[in-house]
């Protein structure tokens, strides 16, 4: 579904990815770990064009979208949950969900869409006309991943959907997050939280220093001793 | 001397007054919370609304309305040309450049109408049915009237272009976070595009009202306008809309106030009383009166 051949990403002439292919098959939850500063999260913003890579090329769905903006993404199925929630906070928390459905006109359908998300996230209907900003941290992250979902992508993009969250909420988040891959989503997900995130996916790519280090089935990649001291510390 | 019909009479210019700041104001402060980007240049609209104006109803004498129409869709026009030639390439970078570049734009903008329209200021003439004196305790013209209403019209349905509009809060996303608009599918181009245009039919429109209530055009009107309309924004809080309008009427007030209840000799020092108050303001509290909760 989604094939990075080679690319390179910088920031002004600093690269943040080097050389970098990574294949994500349809239906799939495939991982990318390491630690700060590898790149994982540029990589993900390469594949929502909000970055573009300078050498190398994105292939979606059969497509070339290299050169693709963002907002054209968005409507071919890419949606990406940022890093640090990044939601609308002097919007409510209806309107976050409205523009995250910003290029569809199918009113009944989105209607429907917001129906399942306050059915995923009970919480974002009670507190459906409240500023976003307001919210706490988890449900922060829970308006994030239904404004991802409004926009109905095939391909979900999710940057450290556990980061700064008590563990009861990671925990409802990996289940949502299990749901909508079973109901058929495709999945790149970057984590820190090593353990939980090779437990839901299907594969795993180890980034370091803006190379892909190892990649490999979650129980291999557990396997290995060395990743396991340089990402978990034990 | 201290009569309360004075106080009132000076009350109502304060408010006509202000309510064009307010106008400016509002433009200038949208397009900061986009792009932020000082607008100097959003003063240079005002001259082009004005002779657009003058040009349309005074020489060529096409109706009263369809002149209105004529001055909004100009202004629009002028606010595309900014944004594609002046914007659209140096947007991103340094906050400095952005400056030089609207700073830039007014001079040049000034210097082109000097040289189009001569550097002698023009008399404005408004429609017969704006002219009319009221006299009923305060005295004002129905421009005054025309002016409120149609401001208070236009900051009313810009509220509700922001707030009840997909567009509009796709407008308050970008400003909010430009990156996370895109993420959702926001052109965000697209959306820079539209606050130009709404801004910059809006000033144009301003303009218009500015001629009318003070019967005199020049090419350099916007300078002292852009100014007092930033100052105005200061003064609400930068970057959020309900400040630039009250920012906008309290400026007003102020201008017209410091005229009326000092000794006559001080009135040729409006300005710089205008700019004493504000470093005041600035002392007292910095983030404006809205400061930043209220932001756009």
């Amino acid at each position: 579904m989604l094939s990075l051949e080679a690319i390179y990403v910088y920031y002004g002439v600093i690269p943040a990815v080097r050389e970098l292919s990574i294949h994500v098959e349809s239906g799939r939850i495939v991982t990318l770990v390491g630690a700060n500063g590898a790149g994982k999260t540029t990589t993900l913003k390469a594949v929502m064009g909000v970055l573009l890579p300078s050498q190398g090329s994105i292939l979606y769905e059969k497509e070339d979208v290299t050169k693709l903006p963002a907002d054209k993404r968005v409507a071919k199925g890419i949606a990406l949950i940022p890093e640090g929630r990044q939601i609308f906070g002097r919007l409510s928390v209806k309107d976050n969900l409205i523009l995250g459905a910003y290029h569809r006109k199918d009113k009944d359908d989105i209607r429907k869409d917001m129906d399942w998300i306050y059915c995923l996230f009970p919480l974002l209907k009670e507190r459906e006309a409240q500023i976003a900003g307001t919210l706490s941290g988890g449900e922060q992250q829970m308006l994030a991943v239904g404004r991802g979902l409004m926009s109905h992508p095939r391909l979900l993009l999710l940057d450290e959907p556990s980061l700064g969250l008590a563990p009861n909420i990671v925990t409802e988040i990996y289940d949502v997050i299990k749901e909508i891959n079973e109901s058929g989503m495709t999945m790149l997900l970057v984590e820190q939280n090593i353990t939980m995130a090779l437990k839901v996916s299907d594969y795993a790519y180890v980034m370091e220093t803006g190379e892909i280090r190892t990649e490999g089935e979650p129980d291999e990649i557990m396997k290995e001793e060395r990743i396991l001291e340089a990402y978990l510390g034990e | 001397m201290l009569s309360w019909e004075y106080i009132l009479q000076q009350l109502f210019n304060g408010v006509v007054v202000g309510a064009m700041y307010a106008l400016l104001a509002l433009g200038m402060t949208v397009i900061y919370g986009i792009l932020r980007l000082i607008h100097f240049a959003h003063g240079a609209l005002i001259t082009v609304g004005a002779f657009c104006s003058y040009l349309c109803f005074m020489k060529l004498g096409v109706p009263f309305i369809a002149t209105i129409f004529i001055v909004i869709a100009f202004g629009a026009f002028t606010g595309i040309i900014l944004d594609v030639v002046a914007y659209k390439k140096v947007v991103g970078g340094p906050e400095v450049t952005l400056l030089i570049t609207s700073l830039g734009f007014y001079i040049f903008i000034e210097n082109f109408m000097k040289l189009v329209v001569s550097p002698q200021p023009y008399p404005f003439h408004p429609p017969e049915f704006l002219t009319k004196i009221y006299s009923n305790g305060i005295t004002f013209r129905a421009i005054d009237i025309f002016t409120i209403v149609v401001s208070i019209a236009i900051m009313v349905a810009f509220q509700m272009f922001i707030k009840k509009t997909k567009m509009g809060k796709a407008m308050i996303a970008t400003a909010e976070n430009a990156e996370a608009a895109r993420m959702v599918g926001i052109n965000t181009n697209r959306i820079i595009s539209i606050a130009f245009i709404v801004a910059s039919a809006i000033a144009a429109i301003t303009g218009f009202m500015w001629g009318a209530k003070y019967g005199q055009i020049s090419y350099d009107m916007g300078f002292i306008a852009g100014v007092n309309a930033f100052v105005a924004i200061v003064i609400g809080g930068v970057g959020s809309i309900p400040g630039a309008m009250v920012g906008g009427f309290v400026l007003g007030m102020l201008s017209m106030f410091s005229v009326a209840f000092l000794p006559p000799g001080f009135a040729a020092f409006r300005d710089g009383i205008v700019f004493f108050i504000l470093i005041i303001i600035l002392i007292v509290k910095p983030s404006g009166i809205f400061g930043q909760k209220a932001a756009i």
